[in-house]
């Protein structure tokens, strides 16, 4: 569905997709987005100053809700931003959740109190998001660390689901599921764009596949626009 | 507020980089969109059915190419409703399809990524802190919903530093003198916690091995960023060290779009209007909310007032009305478009005005077809025909349109049999009154012959965007005119070299039919934001042993932000412009208000707040609150630029006499939804303007 695209000329693309990567500090999103963006992997700790972005252009293949293509393929830029884990810079990192279309909730498999912390995160979106139910993707990096693993595949998928949202397994380290997983959320985003805009303006758009906070209100639309 | 104060000078500068890289990205992007939005006014160009005119209904709307027979059902566009051809569709996903004009708007949105800054917009407006008095007092028009985060950032810490300490420091202080990497685990238990990880225990790398790898790092990852930390060793000792000073104080105001920037803005104005409370404003709201609750007094920018101003500065006392005996209608406090008490100096006017036509001896009532643009005219059943020729001459480089005669009118007073019938011309898009022309009124005749040559000065190329409105009216000398009928023409297909005469069967107002076509004309934007301020819960004091006061109605705020794009009305192509909103059906006294004049601005900034007291919010279900945008002119008439018409477009509304349909559409409706069903917070829209306010009469 989608594939790297051409050099990055200004402009000279169809969407700026803006998303954002969260959690507690170390569980690798700079180096999730480091292997995202450039293949790489980075081995070392380096604590991220507050905020920080990456970019990379992908092509988007526009499906239909049923899942067949239409063959309609856009230049999606995308701007990914990384934020600081540390609690010091909560302020800050905060307040750029507002500007994020979409959400890669990270935790490391290997420590079981990041993920406890996941549901901390939940309501840091809810409260700053652009929205009550933004589009979440659940990560659990650092797969490739079996030995030290401390949080069960069976135990993530159970907390994604209470929330309505994709899990992933990842490594940085190898690249495992990591575009999938960037993927993934970049789909989420562009079918809600598409909800929003093209459904009538008084309808309540509920579609599936809808990142849904847990103690959001029933009767919240999925999108007010 | 976000405060930057605790980080060190260093970390900010890093900050600072980053969001000077957002910067360059975000400037590729606004450059991107503004193409985009210029592509859409050219296709709406194109899109060639108007709202002013009648067209066949057998045509397509957008290339007036004749529609096959067998298209008859479906080929309606589901947005606009207006019949197209299947070459004007664009086919989408679900095996729907839209016309272009309708399909490139929603493209739009997405393509802007309008759809995430418009739901943003209405999560945030209701952020506390964003009360009515802020906005109103907001000069700075930084009410941009495309704001982010990092651009508010970057410009508020572009500027010198603010050295006043800030409490919170001390905080940090103290944090910083805390075991760094001992006891993590324990500090990770907790998301609150104040105590911070600096690196995992398992995978804490010594800081010189950091430091030596930094600059590796960089080199290998070039287009992506690496953060380095080797300011960190630093930061801690900065931190440490009591030199409170270097620990800048920057702080964000990060609702920007709401709170006035103080640091950067010199308090002149602020000061000017928190002066004390003048007690004209709140014995306005008084009088015409007589239940109203006391409130404290309010700052009096916030809170709308028969502008007092207006009549000083316009030398009110020569406008006076002079014309006795005029119908007046029920617009009577309505000086600046009270069109009768203006007909002297229309006149004047009109005479030295460097029209070619000496059909411009036209007579006062005729000034009543001004305002058939806002849908002030009586109408009667459409009948008859127009006989015209349209030429082009080389010579003066001008388009002729001989009015010949025309046939079998209706009688524009019904009751009297009477028709007293002129014939007015526009050559739109241009609907202003530089593009109006008019013939000589004839009395008494349904069947009047002008033979009078209206002249239009522009180059040929220019014509075939162009296209020629002809419509007549009854000037009713006591009474409103009478709309006869019209017809267009448009001119891009049309041969000027000829003289062959033409007579065109006139038909009734496309407006008043077709709600939604009202906005086939570009008349601009308005952004407004509303609010329903649900009551206050009476204090529990239940006095003199009565039962509870009943509860008081809430109130309807309507800011009114600004306009874009309006339509040019004065020479230097500007406009002084105001906004003028009315709550229909008016139950007390009246609900008229106004936003001062901004001057020689197309995309004026107002801010201005209306407030409708004693409002409930069942009864906005059934109300319509009419926002119509005008050209101040400080001797004549007011020139109408454009409207919007809110409500649930559901139902009827009595405006004046006459009961009328809610016909809101589109924004106009999802707006007002919004705002009922999100009491007190602000929903904000960008509404296109309509460029007519025809009522449709409700069956």
């Amino acid at each position: 569905m989608f594939t790297a695209a051409g050099t990055m000329t200004d402009g000279d693309y169809d969407y700026l997709i803006k998303l954002l990567a969260l959690g507690d500090s170390g569980v690798g999103k700079t180096t999730f987005l480091y292997r995202y963006t450039d293949n790489k992997f980075n081995p070392k700790f380096i604590t991220t100053v507050g905020i920080d972005f990456r970019e990379k252009r992908v092509v988007y293949t526009a499906s239909n809700p049923n899942g067949t293509t239409t063959g309609k393929t856009f230049k999606v830029h995308l701007q990914l931003w990384d934020t600081a884990g540390q609690e010091r810079f909560r302020s800050l990192t905060t307040a750029f959740f507002r500007d994020a279309m979409g959400f890669l909730l990270m935790f490391d498999l290997t420590s079981q109190q990041s993920f406890l912390n996941v549901r901390n995160w939940m309501s840091q979106l809810q409260a700053n998001a652009y929205c009550e139910n933004p589009d979440i993707v659940l990560v659990g990096n650092k797969a490739d660390l079996a030995d030290q693993r401390e949080v069960q595949e069976k135990q993530a998928k159970e907390l994604a689901d209470k929330y309505g949202i994709p899990y992933f397994e990842t490594s940085a380290a190898t690249g495992a599921e990591v575009d999938k997983a960037v993927i993934t959320l970049l789909d989420l985003v562009m079918k809600r764009m598409e909800q929003c805009v093209d459904k009538p303006p008084a309808e309540p758009a509920n579609g599936n596949g809808a990142a849904k906070l847990g103690d959001a209100p029933p009767n919240e639309k999925k999108c007010a626009c | 507020m976000i405060e930057l104060g605790f980080l060190s000078e260093s970390e900010q500068e890093l900050i600072l980089e980053v969001l000077r890289r957002d910067e360059e990205l975000r400037l590729a992007e606004e450059q991107r969109v503004r193409k985009l939005k210029s592509e859409l006014l050219e296709v709406k160009r194109k899109g060639a059915k108007r709202g002013s005119g009648k067209y066949s209904e057998r045509t397509c709307a957008r290339c007036l190419e004749p529609l096959s027979r067998l298209a008859a059902f479906s080929s309606q566009c589901m947005m606009c409703h207006h019949d197209v051809c299947p070459d004007c569709r664009t086919a989408l996903t679900n095996n729907s399809w839209l016309c272009c004009v309708c399909f490139k708007e929603s493209d739009l949105k997405k393509r802007t990524g309008d759809w995430f800054y418009d739901q943003r917009v209405n999560r945030f407006s209701a952020a506390p802190g964003h009360d009515l008095v802020r906005v109103s007092l907001k000069k700075k028009p930084s009410s941009n919903k495309r704001e982010t985060a990092g651009e508010v950032l970057l410009k508020t810490n572009s500027k010198p530093p603010n050295p006043v300490p800030m409490p919170r420091q001390k905080n940090v202080m103290n944090k910083c003198h805390k075991p760094q990497n001992s006891g993590s685990t324990i500090s990770r238990e907790s998301f609150g916690s104040r105590d911070e990880v600096w690196s995992k225990p398992t995978r804490s790398d010594t800081e010189s091995a950091e430091n030596a790898s930094i600059a590796s790092c960089k080199t290998e990852t070039e287009s992506g960023r690496v953060t380095p930390d080797q300011q960190r060793k630093e930061n801690r000792s900065d931190r440490s060290s009591p030199a409170v000073s270097r620990v800048s104080s920057l702080t964000v105001p990060v609702k920007a779009s709401i709170i006035p920037d103080e640091s950067s803005q010199p308090e002149v104005k602020a000061s000017s209007e928190v002066k004390p409370v003048c007690p004209s404003p709140e014995l306005e709201v008084d009088r015409l909310f007589k239940k109203s609750v006391k409130r404290a007094p309010k700052n009096p920018e916030s809170v709308s007032t028969l502008d007092l101003r207006y009549k000083s500065e316009s030398s009110m006392g020569a406008r006076s009305r002079s014309v006795p005996g005029l119908d007046l209608q029920e617009d009577e406090e309505e000086e600046e478009e009270d069109i009768d008490s203006l007909v002297n100096f229309h006149k004047t006017s009109m005479a030295s005005s460097t029209s070619s036509l000496q059909s411009l001896r036209s007579t006062a009532g005729s000034l009543m077809s001004i305002y058939s643009e806002a849908g002030d005219f009586d109408s009667v059943d459409v009948s008859g025909d127009v006989v015209f020729t349209l030429s082009y001459d080389e010579h003066t480089q001008s388009l002729h349109v001989l009015i010949k005669e025309c046939h079998k009118l209706a009688y524009g007073d019904v009751s009297r049999q009477i028709c007293n019938p002129y014939v007015k011309c526009y050559l739109l898009p241009d609907k202003s009154r530089q593009s109006k022309r008019k013939t000589s009124i004839k009395r008494h005749t349904i069947d009047p012959v002008y033979n009078e040559t209206l002249k239009y000065s522009i180059g040929r190329s220019q014509l075939s965007t162009r296209s020629v409105l002809i419509s007549v009216w009854h000037h009713g000398r006591l009474s409103r005119n009478a709309f006869l009928g019209e017809v267009e023409v448009p001119l891009d297909s049309r041969d000027l070299d000829s003289t062959n005469e033409d007579q065109a069967t006139l038909m009734a107002r496309a407006a008043s039919a077709v709600p939604a076509s009202a906005f086939a004309q570009d008349k601009g934007e308005l952004v407004i934001c509303l609010k329903y301020v649900t009551p206050k819960s009476p204090p529990a004091v239940k006095r003199k042993g009565k039962k509870a006061v009943p509860e008081e109605g809430g109130e309807l705020h309507i800011l009114i932000k600004e306009a874009k794009s309006l339509t040019a009305m004065k020479s230097g192509g500007t406009s002084d412009s105001f906004v003028k909103g009315y709550l229909y059906p008016i139950t007390g006294k009246s609900t008229k208000r106004k936003t001062p004049v901004v001057k020689k601005n197309l995309n004026p900034h107002y801010d201005h707040t209306f407030v409708y007291k004693d409002v409930a919010l069942e009864q906005l279900r059934a109300m319509c609150v009419e926002l119509t945008v005008w050209d101040r002119e400080a001797m004549l008439n007011n020139e109408f630029l454009g409207g919007v018409r809110l409500s649930s477009g559901k139902g009827t509304v009595k405006i004046g006499k006459e009961e009328v349909e809610l016909d809101s559409v589109g924004e106009e409706v999802s707006l007002w939804q919004k705002m009922m069903q999100y009491p007190d917070s602000w929903a904000e829209g960008t509404l296109p303007l309509r460029s007519s306010m025809g009522k449709a009469k409700a069956k």
